[in-house]
């Protein structure tokens, strides 16, 4: 793949997750920011850009969704590996859901304070 | 909760007992976080649900969410609950629904069977507001389960690190299993 093929991919999925984000935002605002992870101010922020704003930030070389699970724990349950006791991939991954929820509630209680 | 008869109230009334009645709450439910009359709600219910609410007493104690499967599905629930609670300004009865529709939208996505009804899930809102409940972390994954609020969370280790010994032995379909 050439850089310049790299950089039309990242473009395009910059602009599919900001779509989906101002939809998301739009159609429910506290279910978005569950979906999201996002704080309220990058969530309004966002609800407001306009299409044309949309395709110039997404016209860049970073893509602008980041990866959410940034805990090394999660990350076993979501892919099963160095469980021990439970190794149903459902429940494992039920386990990374309690995990993750909990997590953000949790980060976003310490940015308010 | 309505102060005076307002007709904006009484329509946000019924919005909120529709879309409780779809996601099948109990009509006690509807009593308490609407000020629609049981009459009213009544007349709702079997519009919208084509048939007689159940009758009698909501049935539950503490007990049934901490048992094991249970558990899981309630944990789940709180903590999105917390979640919406945290991150945005709703009344009370709209974070109940919109938690519910995330955890059943979360069951249907991995194929379990959904433990909670709307009607627990509610009445687990108010066991953890009454302090009767409460949240405590698991000293082993770090993450947060419903337990009862004098649990020793130094020791404290969840169902799901360590199941206990007749766990996900159910045959039930749907339900939760260790291998």
């Amino acid at each position: 793949m050439d850089s310049e093929q790299l950089l039309a991919e990242i473009r395009e999925a910059n602009l599919t997750y900001l779509m989906l984000a101002q939809n998301l935002i739009r159609k429910d605002r506290a279910e978005a920011l569950f979906r999201l992870g996002m704080t309220e101010e990058a969530a309004d922020l966002l609800a407001m850009l306009s299409t044309a704003q949309l395709l110039k930030i997404a016209s860049s070389n970073m893509l602008l969704c980041r990866f959410r699970v940034d805990d090394d724990l999660v990350w076993n349950l979501l892919t099963s590996h160095n469980v021990k006791k439970v190794d149903n991939s459902t429940t494992t991954q039920l386990h990374a859901s309690i995990l993750m929820a909990g997590k953000y509630a949790e980060s976003m209680a310490t940015t308010a304070h | 909760m309505a102060t005076g008869k307002s007709i904006l109230n009484e329509s946000r009334d019924i919005e909120r007992a529709v879309a409780l009645i779809q996601l099948g709450a109990r009509l006690q439910v509807l009593e308490y976080e609407t000020s629609l009359s049981y009459e009213r709600l009544l007349r709702l219910y079997k519009e919208v649900a084509g048939k007689s609410p159940s009758k009698g007493q909501l049935p539950f104690s503490t007990d049934w969410f901490l048992t094991w499967q249970p558990n899981i599905h309630a944990s789940l629930f709180l903590n999105i609950h917390e979640y919406l609670s945290k991150a945005s300004a709703l009344e009370d009865i709209d974070t109940v629904i919109k938690a519910f529709r995330l955890y059943s939208e979360q069951m249907t996505a991995s194929a379990i069977e959904p433990l909670l009804s709307i009607t627990r899930a509610w009445r687990l809102i108010k066991f953890v507001d009454s302090g009767m409940l409460t949240l405590t972390k698991c000293s082993c994954c770090g993450g947060r389960f419903v337990t009862e609020p004098y649990e020793n969370a130094r020791h404290f280790v969840c169902g799901l690190c360590q199941p206990p010994a007749r766990a996900g032995k159910g045959s039930a379909a749907g339900s939760l299993r260790l291998h």
